[in-house]
């Protein structure tokens, strides 16, 4: 709470100017696909937009950490289709179906680490590093399967995780119980400040006595451990492990971060907004869909609205500071 | 004064100022000066901090335009307005070097020296033509080097001798040199030297800022002193004694009686013995005690930054050894220091000691986050708490805790970077430069905490460039100089004159 007010008294009510502009995006969305597109308001399809959120927003979260940081990693896409298709071989095998979920998660975090410690250790520029992960693990999977699904049969655990529970996906709630979770991780701990800290000025961070290479080899790790959930709900969705799966999510997910008023060039940004930009995200998604419009244009479009959503935020931003001074 | 002139009499005056004064809001810069630079002549230029000497330096290069008076480069006056006066300026002869260097690393000798000005035909550079005349400059300085070679692979001095070099391109008639050794060690510095004499050869006149005496000494025809934004007194280098100079540069100071009388020591907690850093330092001895302000003096370049680096873990020393609380310290890293109880303040705030975006909160609690935490979980009124502690104690002026301390001014910024040492408790500070571009009050202000610091049982090491500080705060003073602890002074018997000559040349 205290943080959090603290950022917001900071700023007054230019303090919220990123999510006021975001909510009206969001609203500006509703009515236009709701007055143009079919069905885009039925409850079936407010479910399917919170399942295609999940889909973005698990690794989001963890992306705005990142980013905040003053990183980037564009290698979660081939993360979520590689660890599906690892886990759906260890399922094939027999492996008890919790362990082979806590392995794949392991496995994910420490792919992760890798790519930090190149980072944190090596200079290795963390856009490089993780667009080596990014060709690699694309490359592995379908290595491993030939492009084809590993299906896994009937798994009951696996089958609980694609069924509504209270009304909601298993996957919406994960989504917003590990929105909580990162939400109170950027504000209430030192980690998390720490992460900022980082991001806002490494010098100094490291001066203050942080330890930044730590700081940063966790960002990934997490980040690879969010990929590898996504993977396992990606997993019991489609019933098999997908080399070809997840193709793209990178940029969803970094394009979220970065509707949702994060700074690129790290040190500012909040979990908030990045779940308004998840939201935004996939309403265009949806809604573009649902309007029957020929799939290439809708990347033209969707690619046009995110740059606008962008450079509309910058420019509010940079409004109300001028105000202010 | 006469004699000094006599030399170059009969040579044309090359620069001139006539009754220039500038005034910046609440300071008087530079007060009525008169100014004279023959052909061929070398001037060194001395004063402290503030002094007036980049003013000076800023008129001559039309970067600024006097209130009053007249800038007059080869026999015509600048008449420009503020936007054109400098490639007035340029066009007329005059060129500067800047203590930054401000080469391109990854483009070669030749093209760095035409950096923007390549010579071309059709838009495609003529590079025949271009190394042939980047060869000749060099040549014109004595320097030794192929025109094709890439910047990143030359040492500090070549690439000192390169932005050298750059200012020979066209026809100079007046450069201006601004510490150009400061970073460079004794036997780097000599070819810079050797360069700096070719261009007076040639007729051009050389101003060359310094404090190193025996550069001076080497080099220059006659030398200025300036003070608090008057021209002193230019006198002949031959023959002029080093205590003098000092007198001049210092004036009559305000008496001893704000000196620091020493008080009791306590227990060493830090101790060098026969610490080298190459090129840097070499074989520096001493020891901290609690309870006391040890200062640092040293002229820009003399090591000061290193040394504090070296004693926190961040260069590793060529030999000797370091002794905490009597113990040998081997290879400890930052972190391992700052547990140890030290502390270290940066000497760019802004690059290395803020956070700007960050609030003055944070930016204090930053050392700890465990005193701030219950369960592990950072504490809203904890870090109140505790950022109100220090808010207080050290005076600091921000609206709320929370304020971001981009917003703050540089004084009250330096005393948060301060701050979260003492949030830290930690008991040993190292404070580089803590008083750079901080406002007076505040500097007595820092003057203060550092000895209620002290008082209370820390130990300080206090690094300064300004030497009308040092006798306020430090119960002793080592100065570097020749990468070597030239002298050991302490209060109450720590004064300016005996400062400033250690820290410019050998007694």
């Amino acid at each position: 709470m205290s943080v959090t007010n603290a950022e917001n008294r900071r700023f007054g009510l230019a303090g919220y100017m990123n999510e006021l502009s975001l909510l009206s995006a969001i609203v500006i969305l509703y009515l236009v696909f709701g007055l143009t597109a079919n069905g885009f308001l039925s409850f079936p399809n407010q479910i399917n937009i919170l399942r295609d959120a999940a889909t973005i927003g698990i690794a989001a979260w963890a992306a705005t950490l990142i980013i905040i940081c003053g990183e980037i990693d564009v290698s979660t896409g081939p993360m979520v289709a590689f660890i599906s298709v690892i886990l759906a071989y260890l399922l094939q095998w027999g492996t008890p179906t919790v362990l082979a979920f806590a392995l794949a998660i392991v496995l994910g975090g420490l792919l992760g680490a890798l790519a930090g410690a190149l980072r944190a250790w090596f200079d290795v520029p963390s856009f490089v590093a993780t667009l080596g992960l990014w060709s690699a693990l694309r490359g592995l999977a379908l290595f491993m399967t030939d492009a084809l699904p590993v299906s896994i049969g009937r798994n009951d655990i696996v089958d609980l995780l694609d069924r509504p529970f209270l009304g909601l996906p298993p996957a919406v709630i994960l989504m917003l119980a590990l929105f909580v979770l990162f939400l109170f991780i950027s504000r209430k701990t030192a980690f998390g400040r720490s992460v900022y800290a980082v991001g806002g000025n490494p010098h100094a961070a490291l001066l203050a006595g942080i330890n930044v290479a730590r700081i940063r080899i966790l960002v990934f790790a997490i980040g690879g451990a969010m990929a590898a959930l996504s993977g396992i709900l990606l997993l019991s969705r489609l019933g098999s492990g997908n080399a070809t799966a997840a193709s793209g999510l990178e940029f969803d997910v970094i394009a979220a971060v970065v509707v949702g008023g994060t700074a690129l060039s790290g040190g500012r940004g909040s979990m908030v907004g990045t779940l308004l930009g998840v939201l935004v995200i996939t309403l265009i998604g949806n809604g573009l869909i649902l309007l029957g419009i020929n799939p290439f244009i809708q990347q033209v479009v969707r690619g046009v609205i995110i740059v606008v959503a962008v450079l509309a935020n910058i420019q509010a931003i940079k409004r109300s500071r001028a105000q202010r001074s | 004064m006469q004699q000094a002139q006599s030399a170059f009499e009969a040579r044309p005056v090359v620069a001139s100022l006539q009754g220039c004064s500038k005034r910046y809001p609440g300071v008087v810069a530079l007060a009525d000066a008169d100014f004279e630079m023959r052909a061929g002549e070398v001037r060194a230029m001395l004063g402290k901090n503030g002094a007036g000497k980049s003013t000076l330096i800023r008129l001559l290069t039309g970067a600024e335009t006097p209130d009053t008076g007249t800038v007059t480069i080869g026999g015509e006056e600048l008449a420009g307005s503020d936007s054109t006066r400098a490639a007035e300026a340029f066009a007329k002869g005059v060129r500067v070097v800047y203590q930054e260097l401000s080469l391109v690393t990854e483009l070669s000798i030749a093209e760095n020296l035409f950096l923007g000005r390549w010579p071309r035909r059709a838009g495609v550079i003529r590079h025949g033509q271009m190394e042939q005349e980047a060869r000749a400059a060099l040549d014109s300085l004595g320097v030794d080097l192929a025109p094709g070679r890439i910047v990143s692979s030359l040492s500090p001095a070549e690439r000192q001798l390169v932005e050298i070099a750059r200012v020979m391109i066209g026809s100079p008639r007046l450069v201006i040199l601004d510490e150009p050794t400061s970073s460079l060690a004794e036997a780097e510095a000599r070819k810079v030297l050797a360069a700096v004499m070719r261009i007076a050869a040639a007729g051009i006149s050389v101003i060359y800022v310094s404090h190193r005496m025996n550069e001076i000494r080497q080099i220059a025809d006659t030398v200025t002193i300036m003070r608090d934004g008057r021209i002193i007194e230019t006198v002949p280098v031959e023959g002029a004694q080093t205590g003098d100079i000092v007198k001049l540069m210092l004036g009559a100071e305000m008496d001893a009686n704000e000196h620091i009388q020493p008080g009791l020591r306590g227990a060493p907690v830090l101790e060098l013995r026969e610490v080298s850093l190459a090129p840097k330092l070499d074989r520096i001895s001493f020891t901290l005690h609690a309870g006391e302000v040890l200062g640092i003096a040293g002229l820009l370049g003399s090591g000061r930054t290193e040394l504090l680096q070296l004693i926190m873990g961040l260069r590793n020393r060529s030999a000797g050894e370091v002794l905490v609380g009597g113990r040998r310290v081997d290879g400890a890293s930052y972190r391992g220091m700052v547990r140890r109880g030290f502390g270290l303040t940066p000497e760019s705030r802004k690059e290395e000691g803020i956070i700007p975006m960050l609030g003055v909160d944070e930016n204090t609690v930053i050392t700890d986050f465990s005193a701030v935490s219950r369960n592990r979980i950072l504490s809203a009124t904890r870090i109140a708490e505790a950022t109100r502690r220090v808010i207080e104690r050290l005076q600091i002026k921000t609206a709320r805790t929370d304020t971001p301390i981009g917003t703050l001014s540089g004084g009250n910024q330096q005393k948060v970077v301060i701050g979260r040492w003492v949030h830290a408790g930690s008991r040993v500070l190292l404070l580089d430069e803590p008083t750079r571009g901080v406002d007076v009050e505040a500097k007595a202000q820092i003057y203060r905490i550092i000895r209620e610091l002290a008082a209370e049982g820390c130990a300080v090491i206090f690094v300064s460039s300004e030497i009308e500080e040092l006798p306020l705060v430090c119960d002793r003073v080592l100065v570097l100089r020749d990468r070597r602890i030239a002298e050991e002074i302490a209060a109450p018997g720590i004064d300016q004159d005996r400062l400033l000559a250690a820290c410019i040349a050998a007694a």
